[in-house]
């Protein structure tokens, strides 16, 4: 039989990333999903780093910025692409009742 | 009600005074017209990249220095996923896994005896845009995407209301003074989450935590706790059982409400942040650090106490910087600390205020300030006096004595002078002086409300109590 994720586990991730998905996506998504998991899961089987954080293959220090202004966008500018606006502010669907900030 | 144990942590995120943001060059600012300070960076446009600001780094290891956290020397950024409209790039970026600060403590005073309130970690991260709701839509300003900001994070060690609010003051102080924050919870400079959970016992395991969000100040956390373990108690009375959730304060009702559930833990999807590289602490960073770090709170009531200062006057000089600052370039000066305390708080505070100005603005200067005191002290000056010629004093820069005697305000110190004037109001008081005699404190107050009446103020306090004293044996 074919490896598959469960369907609460792919209507999850939908949810996760905000968007709708019909039946017949769910069925494929339940099978890909999987391979996508069993691929990334050979990364596994590599011999493990030495201890230590691994984050980028390369052993570049970070940089720090001085603590100095540049140029910024008139509000104008910034609302350019906004599909929506409203005074200077972007405009988007009333989200109110939703948690979703970040200051978690 | 069964009386339940109480379990709280408090987490607390402060904006950094930078002057640019966190991962941009764009200005760091509040109260600006909306999306006026912002860059594609800021805007999360695709294909840009983060700058990491040096200034951040020092604030948040000043930060940790003075939470007496360790400070780790290796660390990295994290992406914490979700999809929201106050974050266009849809991750924010973190610290997850290496926080810059931790195992600290800030030690607080609980009816005369300390506690320290541990502290798990602090980390760095960006802050969110500003989301106001409006009718069916919301409104985005991202002036305030990407304000650097630490998050301080509490051990499960708190357990009343009142140790919150005592932690949530000292945090603050400690944060304000080291110029960290400007601390101010009504700007969302400043903002507090707390964790609270209530079990029969203390050998119980933990109760089944809510977390009370975005609390707009000091005294509504204390409120929120107090109703969140209330609701809590009634529910666990009444044999029901919760799940963990998310409620937000109303300051209307004064009660937690409900707010909806949303991404925990795995969720977030969490992964190290591939556009910063690793970054490394140094001890010369931290070195240079250590220098910008003045005398912290404690320490200045320590001294300000040492010197006889009194415990109000000495709490009230600390709720002021500015006025502190200026009482610490005295604190090398042999001087009676106790009027110059009152001095500043008093008079010259009343000045500041009317007029809008710093003390550092005035034309006091340490030298005319200890002048100043002393001739308060050794009676030259009255009070009311004093108040006659204080904006003289704040405003030119002349010696204190020629500014009391181009006044035409010099004290009567001479003793035959005032001796006259006082047996004058005995022999036309004798009631006050039976009263006096009889042990009536009120009477020698009557006696120096009159002389200093027949003087215009003008006499020594000091010299006048003694002949006082001595004409009414």
């Amino acid at each position: 039989m074919e490896e598959k994720l469960t369907r609460e586990e792919v209507l999850h991730v939908a949810n996760l990333a905000r968007i709708e998905i019909d039946e017949e996506e769910l069925a494929m998504y339940q099978v890909k999903l999987k391979q996508i998991l069993n691929e990334i899961e050979k990364i596994n089987e590599v011999t493990s780093y030495d201890e230590g954080m691994l984050i980028c293959p390369t052993e570049n220090k970070c940089k720090l910025r001085e603590d100095t202004a540049g140029e910024m966008l008139e509000p104008r500018e910034a609302l350019k692409n906004a599909p929506r606006s409203s005074g200077n502010y972007f405009s988007v669907p009333v989200v109110i009742g939703e948690t979703g900030e970040a200051s978690a | 009600m069964t009386n339940y144990i109480p379990t709280i942590g408090i987490e607390v995120h402060v904006e950094l005074k930078t002057n640019t943001k966190i991962f941009s060059n764009s200005i760091n600012g509040y109260g600006q017209m909306a999306n006026s300070l912002t860059n594609v960076v800021d805007l999360g446009y695709p294909g840009t990249l983060p700058t990491l600001n040096k200034e951040v780094i020092n604030l948040a290891i000043k930060a940790a220095k003075v939470l007496n956290c360790n400070i780790r020397r290796e660390m990295h950024f994290d992406r914490k996923n979700y999809f929201y409209p106050d974050n266009p790039k849809n991750f924010q970026i973190t610290q997850s896994r290496t926080p810059i600060g931790y195992d600290g403590y800030v030690e607080i005073e609980v009816e005369k005896t300390k506690k320290k309130i541990y502290i798990e970690e602090m980390h760095i991260e960006e802050d969110t845009c500003k989301s106001t709701h409006r009718g069916d839509k919301t409104l985005l300003d991202f002036n305030r995407a990407g304000v650097p900001l630490i998050e301080i994070v509490t051990k499960p060690c708190i357990s009343s209301s009142t140790e919150a609010k005592l932690y949530l003051e000292k945090l603050k102080e400690l944060l304000f003074y080291s110029d960290i924050s400007d601390c101010k919870m009504e700007e969302g400079s400043m903002r507090c989450d707390a964790n609270v959970s209530i079990r029969k016992n203390e050998q119980d395991l933990f109760g089944t935590k809510c977390e009370i969000k975005n609390i707009g100040s000091i005294s509504n956390v204390g409120l929120s706790i107090e109703k969140e373990i209330e609701r809590q108690a009634k529910l666990l009375d009444s044999g029901e059982t919760f799940k963990e959730q998310t409620r937000r304060f109303d300051n209307k009702t004064c009660d937690t409400v409900l707010m909806r559930v949303k991404e925990t833990g795995n969720d977030y999807r969490y992964f190290p942040e591939p556009d910063i590289p690793y970054l490394y602490i140094t001890d010369e960073m931290i070195t240079e650090v250590e220098k910008t770090i003045c005398m912290l709170p404690d320490e200045r009531r320590t001294i300000y106490i040492e010197k006889g200062v009194s415990d109000v006057n000495a709490k009230k000089l600390i709720q002021n910087r500015e006025l502190s600052d200026y009482f610490n370039t005295l604190l090398s000066e042999k001087t009676n600390f106790k009027i110059a305390s009152n001095l500043i708080l008093g008079d010259i505070s009343a000045y500041l205020n009317k007029n809008e100005k710093k003390i550092t603005d005035t034309t006091l200067t340490k030298e005319r300030f200890l002048e100043l005191i002393e001739k308060v002290d050794d009676g030259t000056l009255t009070s009311k006096n004093l108040k006659d010629i204080l904006d003289v004093i704040l405003e030119k820069d002349i010696s204190i004595s020629t500014i009391i005697k181009e006044s035409g305000i010099e004290n009567i110190t001479d003793d035959s002078t005032i001796r006259e004037i006082i047996k004058k109001i005995i022999s036309e008081n004798p009631e006050s002086v039976s009263d006096y005699k009889a042990g009536h404190d009120r009477a020698i107050k009557f006696f120096m409300g009159q002389v200093m009446k027949e003087t215009k103020g003008s006499a020594n306090p000091k010299l006048a109590m003694d002949i006082l004293k001595e004409e009414l044996k």
